[in-house]
């Protein structure tokens, strides 16, 4: 597959104005998202303070987004991006499908509602995971919790299920699961996970659950553990002014990078990032030329 | 470079003095994008660790003997010994800040 010059991960403010930004500077990109572009957007009553658009609603502004996007020939690739490797001279961007290379990336992903699990990040790779696919021959013949987040969740369950010795489900959302009949939908709220050297048990507000696996199946994944070995400061992703992360050629931009949570900054923000990656990218061209 | 192990047998790595031993699968992305990274963090360290490739699927006895529940899994034995493990993909940075840590 060819590699792009830039990939964007996020489709709202930030990651819009980023790929504006980087096709006016001629970089060819690839632009992640949904085809609502911001689903937060899309809800907002009025915006307020953007200028030049007063007290325009949620749904005009991504409406006015979009044909932006359209008039400049951008199309948004609809896909959930599992996984974002630093390679050293180029990025892998891993989704469900297919993994694409590009030379630099910025990270518009937006901010994630709720804290981990209690339990959830010291067992980590100790019988916690956040891939059911990756992991779960892992787990050939034994006891595992699914949790998921949307129905985007539902096949990789079903696919856990054809593994495993056992499945439980506990959607976090509400409507009937479409599953297969040897998965169990618990219709409970996770609270923990505890254990010993690995996972024993799920905790739940109905009771206790013996499990050797939890896999925890989000919409929405924290960038640091998108992009392994990427820095965080409070929640969010570290970034200098440059909105430049810990890792060469990796930025961030929007509600990903803190407060304040506002359109307008996250995308004069994307700004800032897709012209430092075009600076990243000039960079490297001169540094292979020598 | 990073040495296969086959039909579970861990004798040379359970003797030297510093091993690096990478659980991982054929079917597991992060695995493959982590190869790479390993093959060149094994050149950078020549004479200091030894590595080690581990298929899960062909080890099974091995991967259940370290509790591998998650892969790419990194685990450092000194003289045979387990000091340090590492579950997932890491950049080439963050591996080596890790490892010259351990090592």
């Amino acid at each position: 597959m060819e590699r792009v010059d830039i990939a964007i991960i996020g489709s709202g403010p930030a990651g819009v104005s980023a790929a504006i930004t980087a096709r006016l500077r001629g970089k060819s990109l690839l632009l992640f998202g949904s085809k609502e572009l911001s689903e937060k957007i899309g809800k907002a009553h009025t915006i307020q303070n953007y200028p030049g658009l007063p007290a325009v609603s949620g749904e005009d502004l991504r409406a006015a987004f979009q044909n932006h996007l359209d008039t400049m020939g951008i199309q948004v690739t609809e896909a959930r991006v599992n996984a974002v490797y630093a390679m050293g001279d180029y990025f892998a961007v891993q989704t469900a499908n297919e993994t694409y290379e590009a030379t630099a990336v910025i990270l518009a992903t937006g901010v994630v509602q709720g804290k981990p699990l209690p339990g959830e990040e010291e067992f980590l790779g100790r019988g916690v995971s956040y891939c059911a696919t990756c992991d779960a021959p892992l787990y050939r013949g034994k006891a595992v919790a699914v949790i998921g987040s949307s129905p985007a969740a539902e096949p990789e369950a079903a696919y856990m299920a054809e593994v495993a010795g056992s499945v439980l489900y506990l959607p976090l959302y509400d409507g009937a699961p479409d599953l297969p009949a040897t998965v169990q939908v618990l219709r409970e709220k996770p609270t923990a996970v505890t254990g010993e050297v690995t996972v024993t048990t799920l905790h739940t507000d109905g009771g206790e659950y013996p499990v050797d696996g939890v896999f925890l199946l989000r919409d929405a994944m924290a960038p640091t553990q998108l992009v392994p070995g990427l820095e965080g400061k409070g929640g969010h992703v570290a970034v200098n002014a440059r909105m430049e992360t810990n890792l060469p050629g990796c930025f961030a931009c929007g509600d990903a990078v803190g407060l304040p949570y506002q359109y307008v900054k996250a995308a004069g923000e994307g700004n800032v990032a897709a012209l430092s990656a075009v600076e990243y990218l000039a960079a490297r061209k001169r540094n292979t030329k020598e | 470079m990073v040495h296969e192990v086959h039909k579970n047998d861990l004798t040379q790595a359970l003797a030297a003095d510093v091993a690096v031993l990478d659980f991982n699968a054929t079917w597991c992305n992060p695995c493959k994008m982590l190869a790479p990274v390993l093959e060149s963090a094994s050149q950078d360290l020549e004479g200091k660790a030894l590595f080690y490739g581990i298929d899960v699927d062909e080890n099974l006895a091995l991967a259940q003997q370290f509790g591998i529940s998650s892969i790419p899994a990194l685990v450092v034995l000194k003289k045979g010994q387990p000091v340090a493990r590492q579950v997932g993909f890491m950049p080439k940075p963050t591996l080596m800040q890790w490892l010259n840590g351990v090592l």
